[in-house]
């Protein structure tokens, strides 16, 4: 893969569960550097197309790129290049802070011990304790220290701050920071706290009942949405955006 | 629903009601046969053990056991963790404490008393066999009634719910075993089973209501350190990705096997003691001993086979799990090496005790009697090596049954892990009468010598479902062509061994030598374990 080349690379996604239409062909590219926001309501799909990234969904129709490389065929050439933290946050409770730091590091050469550690420190995590004792947010915390410490091409967030408080979320978002400080790095993040986006995305996908109704870099959506001076917020374009696409499916 | 009665209830019935429906069919179909067949003067010979484990017994231990895990909530907590099972859930409606303890239990032992009666009027052949009405159903109450007690009970220390209950169920048991021996009359069991009723609720209601405050005593402290022996200081590293994947098997599921063994054998060898100078209930225990390790597998498999890491998570997989930078061959190959780690330290435990037990009950003097029966017989050499493959047999059996459903469990397909073991438990539950009705009709010598026939499908059939599997992986890419190559090399002189090994033990000449080959290839694992990275990819590429 060239430097150039997308490090995402999606095109006429369809996906269906029984009937229901998950996500509809969805075409994305995702530029090696970028800081993809993926916003939609929850059910829009977010998860769905973030689970086909990772390989963990095979694409019904349509294909789906990473790094130039299919991830249901090389899952380890794809998974070994990304730092994923979910939602759902389902890192094993059994485990010590210590032993979970231990198991992920045998997966990534280029684990950076020292990072790690610094990571640790700042998070106040205490190496002994079982993940399962931890609160919600300091869960949080591990998993962004293991999806971090190898400094990863492609940081993948699927609704990382869902349900925290705003300094775990504040941690997040610093993480995404981190990420994009190392020249060349993605990010692909998504949240219906479209505040955060704001705050870190230069490039926005709206996504509603599995279809893309809006893509863009931020910059460029703030300026065509501008009214008589004023810049309304991602919040206001994203209901103005899906109302429209609610009333042009109803019509 | 107006009262939490009727709440409790109907969640009871929504969330069993499929297993309750299989329950109340058999109970139908078992009262069918007594009352229609039986009635009608049509003889039913099942008065042998055999017969009546198989067509009664083993089915209402199993459903009496479903209704111990429905009714306790056992299905959704962890039996070693320290906090109450009681679900957290139901801790916060709006009603009394005695009312979140009392409805389960009068549900369960109402289920329990149904479920004794239907054995006791249906499931008696020949009916004239006295057998009491009353304590057996107050010995079913009693042991629900303190397991749900000793489950929704918080503990100070992980593990101590499991070593309670299996000390206080296993006395309950000893005095019904007591009172079967020594003949008590009903009255008598009835004193001593009706008074556990009451204590297990009082018991059972001081522990919803400290699950209730969130009251969990702690005495982990004195033991962390002891803890910390053993701990792998996290400046250690894995060698490979695999051997971390390994490691992460073992903690999860690895322990369970050689734990679960442990914690039985001390039961079977005392019996050691009681054999007296009986060699023949020597060897029986003996044989009970050697079969336990496969039979505890084949309840582990159940987690083994599981690709989530969530205990309670047994069907579909986490996200977790599925993003390890590991192939899917590379995820089932760290269950293949931790069954073989169980499976051998399982083995060390039994090797290393049952000779002690042996030397110290004083039975190794039978053992050896037996044994020197057996050299004379068969001369030294063949002994050696007849006792080395039943040895070798009984470990390989073990893993075997810790992994030959992983072609199943990590398809995490909820319905056809449940379809399998509806099917599993039919077959073994019709094996026993087939098999008998077979030797019983004199219809054995036919079955000697259709069984050149009946392997040669086999095998055929088992032939058919590795060229298939082979083709999969093979056009998935699930497994290099170097790896697939040395499994069938692997397994094709692993069956010629034994074919080699078998040919020269049995030495005789008027079983033919295809046969013995047959046999090999049908003992030799392959085609559930080679579909097992099939399974998984289905399930981790959804």
């Amino acid at each position: 893969m060239t430097q150039t080349a997308p490090v995402i690379e999606i095109a006429n996604l369809t996906r269906r569960f029984d009937s229901r239409t998950a996500l509809e062909a969805v075409t994305l590219s995702i530029p090696r550097g970028s800081v993809y926001g993926l916003v939609g309501a929850n059910g829009a799909g977010k998860t769905t197309l973030i689970r086909h990234v990772l390989g963990l969904l095979r694409a019904q129709s349509g294909s789906v790129r990473v790094f130039g490389l299919d991830p249901v065929a090389d899952p380890v050439g794809v998974l070994s290049r990304i730092g994923y933290l979910s939602e759902e946050n389902d890192l094993p409770g059994w485990m010590r802070v210590e032993e979970l730091i231990r198991y992920s590091r045998a997966f990534h050469p280029a684990w950076d011990d020292d990072y790690a550690e610094e990571l640790r420190k700042s998070f106040a995590l205490e190496p002994g304790a079982k993940v399962k004792t931890l609160s919600k947010g300091q869960k949080a915390r591990v998993g962004i220290l293991i999806a971090l410490a190898y400094r990863p091409d492609l940081l993948v967030l699927d609704e990382p701050s869902s349900g925290l408080d705003p300094i775990v979320r504040r941690d997040i978002l610093g993480a995404i920071i981190r990420t994009i400080a190392h020249e060349g790095r993605t990010v692909l993040f998504s949240s219906h706290l479209l505040e955060e986006v704001e705050q870190v995305a230069d490039h926005v996908t709206m996504i509603n009942k599995g279809r893309i109704v809006l893509s863009a870099p931020l910059a460029e959506i703030r300026e065509a949405h501008r009214v008589d001076g004023h810049v309304p917020s991602l919040d206001e374009i994203f209901i103005a955006r899906v109302g429209m696409s609610a009333a042009a499916a109803e019509s | 629903m107006r009262s939490a009665a009727a709440a409790f209830g109907w969640e009871f019935h929504a969330r069993h009601r499929w297993g309750m429906i299989g329950v109340v069919v058999y109970m139908i179909v078992l009262g069918a046969v007594k009352l229609v067949v039986i009635a009608r003067g049509i003889p039913i010979y099942l008065d042998s053990g055999e017969s009546f484990a198989f067509v009664v017994m083993v089915p209402l231990t199993a459903t009496a056991t479903y209704f111990l895990a429905a009714f306790t909530f056992g299905l959704d907590g962890d039996l070693a963790a320290r906090q109450s099972m009681y679900p957290l859930r139901r801790l916060t409606l709006p009603v009394t404490t005695n009312a979140l303890t009392g409805w389960p239990m009068v549900y369960g032992s109402a289920a329990m008393i149904v479920l004794w009666l239907v054995l006791r009027t249906f499931g008696i052949w020949p009916a004239g066999v006295e057998v009491p009405w009353i304590w057996p159903a107050l010995l079913a109450v009693s042991l629900l009634a303190w397991t749900q007690a000793l489950t929704w009970m918080p503990y100070p220390l992980p593990g101590l719910r499991i070593i309670a209950l299996v000390i206080w169920l296993g006395t309950i048991d000893m005095i019904a075993l007591l009172g079967l021996h020594f003949k008590a009359g009903e009255w008598l069991m009835i004193g001593i089973l009706a008074p556990q009723i009451p204590l297990a609720y009082i018991v059972a209601r001081f522990a919803v209501s400290r699950a209730r405050q969130g009251e969990m005593p702690n005495w982990r402290h004195p033991f962390a350190s002891l803890a910390q022996v053993g701990h792998v200081s996290s400046g250690r590293r894995f060698r490979s990705p695999a051997a971390a994947q390994a490691w992460f098997e073992w903690r999860r599921h690895g322990r369970a096997l050689p734990a679960w063994v442990a914690i039985l054998l001390p039961y079977e060898m005392v019996l050691f003691w009681a054999a007296g100078d009986s060699k023949s209930l020597v060897f029986t225990i003996l044989i009970a001993i050697l079969i336990t390790p496969p039979f505890v597998a084949t309840f582990a498999a159940a987690a083994v086979s599981t690709s989530s890491s969530n205990a309670g998570d047994s069907s579909g997989t986490t996200a977790f799990v599925a993003t390890r930078p590991l192939t899917d061959a590379e995820l089932v190959a760290a269950k293949l090496k931790m069954a073989i780690r169980s499976t051998l330290v399982a083995w060390v435990v039994v090797l290393v005790s049952v000779p002690i037990a042996l030397e110290w009950s004083g039975a190794s003097t039978l053992v050896i009697d037996g044994w020197d029966r057996v050299r004379d017989f068969m001369g030294i050499s063949r002994a050696v090596v007849l006792s080395l493959l039943i040895l070798i047999a009984c470990i390989a059996a073990t893993w075997t049954q810790l992994v030959q459903s992983l072609y199943i469990g990590l398809t995490g397909r909820a319905s056809l892990i449940k379809a399998t073991v509806f099917l599993a438990i039919g077959f073994f539950v019709l094996f026993g009468p087939f098999f008998e009705w077979i030797a019983d009709s004199g219809r054995l010598g036919e079955v000697w010598s259709a069984l050149p026939l009946i392997f040669s499908a086999l095998v055929a059939a088992k032939m058919i479902a590795v060229v298939w599997i082979g083709q999969r992986l093979f056009q998935r890419r699930l497994v290099s062509d170097i790896a697939l190559f040395t499994g069938a090399a692997a397994w094709s002189l692993t069956v010629l061994s034994l074919y080699g090994v078998l040919e020269w033990v049995l030495d005789a000449p008027h079983i033919p030598r295809y046969l013995i080959m047959l046999v090999a290839i049908l003992l030799i694992p392959l085609a559930r374990l080679s579909a097992a990275p099939i399974a998984l990819a289905s399930n981790r590429h959804r």
